[in-house]
């Protein structure tokens, strides 16, 4: 009795079983060395590799950029995933050892440049295959309304007569983005780095009630999220560090302010190490084509991106130039 | 502006059956989620922004709110049940509550959660309608000098639950303490105990601690010491609270409120110190402080009561100036952001039927959410009758998958045995848990607060001292460690009277 | 030196002022390695809080191993499943720490669907239970339902492994 009643049980999982598989959750297709850049028909088995806990600005990027390429059928179920960990350092690594894999990618930025010198990593962004730069956002030196600062002359004169007594604040621990811009400022107008008295912040979230409650000297960080206060007059912004002004804010740069700093906070795509260059045309075609598209102009307006597209060469040139200024500042105080 | 009716718009949105059919799905997702350990309300918002770009905005935010409450309550069912916290916030109340249920008061330890995440939701809500701009204007007044002098009236109440042998409690603080460093040191951005591995420069997370200590650790010590004829069927009991229950219950809930709902507004409070000033509270108010550490009923109704109050002073800076204060807000905003809505100080005005809408629904998701769980409060508590080896099998699984899913790292797995490991020896030798979880929580707090303080007065001690919150925390803290001399000094003074306390007590007051 | 043995004998909690004892001192030799930048903004620096740590740490060790010498005891935790009369029955708490030790090998290479079923019957089996075909079918149940619950639910990926492509 018990037997067949075991039996019957055995039976029914299996048709269970058998019927689960049906639903192809991880039906792969070929791997891309196989699929080489036949410009033809759109990609298949792309894959955005997001180095960072879903919900934060790499994964918003890489969501939207997926969207945008299956939508104008560029590619077909690109699948986005996260690889979080030490800064993007984990995902980093993931790359640099998928060497020769035409199917992945991974969406990164500037963080992930000092990360991987602050966390030690062994992988550098240097060693993997620059595919294409997409979006960038200048920084703002922010101050609260009852701030003392009116100018940013005002702000760099004080600066250098007791830079140990103004606290910088900034929504990144050191090595992140929020920390470059200050140091490479102090640089700029000739305060040394080690001097520079920067408080880190668990992101613009916790960064955002010391400005307002004018707790800091200034902060450092993208104006993205500060918008709606910046246009209320809660918090006042000295400068950008865009080499243009920034769309609905009202500061100068720090170039028209004679401070020779341009700095953005930028993200792109790269993809791992001894990829066949069909397999690399091919994916920095897809991203030209969608950066060609109305519904990536239509993503970039929704979330106040700024397009800064450059690809291959060109981003392999300016990644290392920034894989330099990062590692000189954080050498400078002792992280790299 | 009239909160009334712009209140009773946001529920005539919020009623509509779409949108109820969202706020359903909201929070039944919430709750399956909160109920694992390590996946929470952020991460699920988060993976399911993308799936609803095609839904109106005002639906989104319903399901959303109604994932974030679901989680809270659902956290709290797997601590009371199986010991595994399912969310940082419900850590304290699997002390109490897991107790109670082995004792057979699981349906009861469930209804005092449901009720009382209830009413402290309730409350939460109506004080984040009614009064947000004054809320925020203070929480946004508060700084680093602030947040250090709560800590330190936290560290101080962490000496009240040392647990009998006060020498093993000082020891699991400082385990505690030890792993709480683990990660990178926030002003200099170097790495502390990191052993070289990439994957601990995150630091450990406290869910994961807590469920390896908790979970892990207690299905080894079962498994090492397992009852093999049971005793006698654990009984089921009654299925509803009774009247000394209630009579226990209804303070906690308030006081649980009024701890959890400034900590949730406060950008640097978070959810998890509420819980445990909540539970401190209660002990020492009790009239029945001997049951605490063997299933107190208040030591579940507070910090139950904190946590959603919390979760409610979350959304307050979140939707009245733009300000998150915890991961699930931060996802919002992005969400927010992602329908081109900009969050901020406007967002009441110029968004107003979609921001009432939104705190209608939560009303509407509290109510469901107590629907749900409370009758069905005595069938989950029937799922403690399992055969013990499937029990804590289950347990083991739902928390190996809890911890794994968060970062897909089979590394994650290994802290959960390592501290599970650590958990098993504490049991066997008598190390009080509660201890080693604050000293997880707290650590790094204190000393984050602490070097921002003085970075922001250049190094300048009276830094410490500089925010009026502070000066005020402070005394009250002057108070509590004056308090038992102030008391012999007064005993002593009175003629014929035995001291009734020895005469080198101290702090001793404090041990229980 | 027999009396030593008797002496240590029964007195296991010894271990535990051992394990408080390393880990102070870990923490001491972790935190000396620190740079302190000196910074007028930051007098604390990185170093202070872990040596308090450390500190705190070696001297309940310390403190922890004259208690139990003089015949202090720590509780042992009790319970409605726990049966203290006996010394801990290795013969079940090894074979679960190894099911949740095979499950960490396997999961990334075979894949949750197999290892989750490896960890959840191994548990049961090394827990009592004699039920073996009816555990391993609610074993593979389990791993299957919350692999596809969470892929199709939240979009989160449990790693295949060598099932790739079949399911």
């Amino acid at each position: 009795m018990r037997q067949i009643r075991a039996l019957r049980i055995a039976a029914v999982a299996a048709g269970i079983a058998l019927m689960a598989t049906g639903c192809g959750a991880t039906g792969k297709s070929s791997t891309g060395s196989e699929s080489s850049g036949a410009a033809a028909g759109p990609i298949t088995g792309l894959q955005i590799m997001v180095p960072n806990t879903p919900g934060g600005g790499y994964d918003t990027t890489a969501r939207a950029a997926a969207k945008v390429l299956d939508d104008e059928k560029i590619s077909t179920n690109t699948e986005v995933f996260n690889l979080a960990g030490a800064g993007g350092t984990v995902g980093l690594a993931r790359v640099v050892n998928e060497k020769g894999n035409g199917d992945l990618t991974m969406l990164m930025g500037l963080g992930v440049v000092g990360a991987s010198y602050t966390n030690k990593s062994e992988s550098k962004l240097t060693g993997t295959t620059p595919l294409a730069r997409l979006i960038e956002e200048p920084g703002a030196i922010m101050v609260s309304k009852d701030s003392p600062y009116k100018t940013i002359d005002d702000l760099v004169t004080a600066w250098k007569a007791d830079p140990g007594s103004i606290a910088v604040g900034g929504g990144s621990s050191p090595g992140g983005p929020d920390h470059l811009l200050p140091m490479q400022l102090a640089g700029a107008v000739g305060i040394d780095a080690t001097k520079v008295n920067f408080v880190s912040y668990d992101g613009g979230g916790d960064l955002l009630p010391a400005i307002l409650g004018n707790k800091l000297g200034f902060a450092a960080s993208g104006a993205g999220e500060y918008l709606q206060q910046i246009q209320s007059g809660e918090i006042r912004v000295l400068a950008t560090s865009g080499a243009e002004r920034l769309e609905g804010v009202d500061a100068p740069t720090l170039k028209e302010s004679k401070i020779d700093l341009v700095f953005t906070n930028w993200r792109g795509i790269v993809a791992p190490p001894g990829i066949n260059d069909a397999d690399k045309a091919a994916l920095i075609a897809a991203l030209e084509k969608m950066h060609a598209s109305a519904s990536w102009k239509e993503a970039l307006k929704t979330h106040s991106w700024t397009d800064a597209f450059i690809t291959g060469d060109e981003f392999a040139s300016f990644l290392t130039e920034q894989d330099k200024r990062v590692a000189d500042v954080l050498t400078k105080l002792g992280l790299a | 502006m009239d909160v009334w009716s712009s209140l009773m718009d946001g529920f005539a949105t919020a009623l509509t059956p779409l949108n109820f059919m969202y706020a359903v799905i909201g929070v039944i997702l919430g709750t399956a989620v909160g109920v694992l350990p390590g996946l929470g309300p952020a991460m699920t918002v988060a993976l399911l922004l993308p799936v609803t770009y095609a839904l109106e905005p005002t639906s989104a935010f319903i399901m959303f709110a109604g994932i974030y409450y679901g989680g809270m309550y659902g956290g709290s069912t797997t601590s009371i049940l199986l010991n595994t916290p399912g969310e940082s916030s419900s850590v304290v109340t699997a002390i109490e509550g897991n107790k109670m249920a082995k004792a057979g008061r699981a349906a009861q330890a469930l209804a005092t959660a449901a009720i009382g995440s209830f009413v402290a939701g309730t409350i939460g809500t109506a004080l984040l309608a009614v009064c947000a701009p004054i809320v925020v204007k203070f929480a946004v007044s508060l700084g680093a000098p602030s947040y250090f002098a709560i800590m330190i009236l936290a560290l101080l109440a962490v000496t009240a639950v040392l647990g009998s042998s006060r020498l093993r409690g000082f020891a699991s603080l400082g385990l505690g303490l030890a792993i709480g460093l683990v990660g990178i040191d926030s002003v200099t951005g170097q790495r502390r105990l990191t052993f070289g591995q990439p994957l601990l420069a995150d630091g450990l997370d406290i869910v994961v601690v807590a469920v390896a200590i908790f979970a892990v650790g207690e299905a080894l010590w079962v498994a090492a010491h397992l009852r093999r004829t049971p005793l006698h069927a654990i009984p089921v009991g009654q299925p509803w609270m009774g009247k000394s229950d209630w009579k226990r219950s209804w303070k906690p809930w308030l006081r649980g409120t009024a701890f959890g709902f400034p900590f949730g507004a406060l950008p640097a409070g978070g959810a998890e110190i509420p819980t445990f000033l909540s539970y401190v509270t209660e002990k020492r108010l009790s009239k029945h402080p001997e049951e605490f550490g063997k299933g107190a009923i208040e030591g579940v109704a507070g910090p139950e009561a904190a946590n959603n109050a919390a979760a409610a002073g979350t959304l307050t800076p979140m939707l009245a100036l733009g300000l998150p204060t915890n991961a699930t807000a931060a996802v919002m905003l992005a969400a927010f952001t992602s329908y081109g809505i900009q969050p901020g100080p406007q967002l009441f005005s110029s968004q107003g039927p979609l921001v009432w809408a939104l705190i209608a629904s939560l009303f509407i998701g509290n109510f469901l959410l107590l629907i749900i769980n409370l009758p069905l409060a005595p069938l989950w508590a029937k799922l403690l009758q399992l055969p013990r080896p499937y029990l804590y099998a289950g347990i083991l699984f739902f928390a190996t998958l809890g911890a794994y899913s968060v970062n897909l790292q089979a590394f994650d797995l290994m802290i959960l045995l390592v501290l599970g490991a650590l958990g098993f020896m504490m049991r066997r030798f008598g190390l009080p848990v509660l201890p080693l979880i604050l000293g997880v929580i707290l650590g790094p707090r204190i000393e984050g607060q602490l070097r921002k303080t003085l970075q922001l007065s250049a190094g300048d001690p009276a830094g410490l001292w500089s925010e009026p919150i502070a000066v005020v925390v402070y005394i009250i803290v002057a108070i509590i460690l004056a308090w038992p001399f102030a008391l012999k000094l007064i005993k002593r003074n009175r003629p014929g009277k035995k001291p009734l306390l020895p005469a080198n007590s101290g702090a001793a007051d404090y041990s229980d | 030196m027999s009396s030593l043995a008797t002496s240590l004998k029964g007195r296991s909690e010894l271990g535990v002022a051992l394990l408080l004892g390393a880990a102070g001192v870990v923490v001491f030799l972790d935190a000396n390695g620190l740079v302190t930048p000196y910074s007028k903004s930051d007098p604390v620096g990185p170093k202070t809080v872990p040596f308090i740590v450390a500190a705190l740490l070696i001297v309940c060790a310390v403190m922890l191993a004259i208690n139990v010498l003089r015949g202090g005891k720590g509780e042992a935790e009790g319970g409605e499943d726990v049966d203290l009369s006996h010394p801990a029955d290795w013969k079940t708490v090894l074979p679960l720490a190894g099911a949740f030790v095979l499950n960490i090998l396997l999961i990334d290479w075979a894949g949750w669907v197999i290892s989750g079923t490896v960890l959840f019957w191994g548990s049961v089996l090394a827990l009592g239970s004699r039920h073996y075909i009816r555990d391993g079918i609610i074993s593979v149940a389990l791993s299957l339902l919350t692999f596809y619950g969470f892929y199709l639910g939240l979009g989160i990926a449990l790693p295949a492994g060598l099932l790739e492509g079949i399911l």
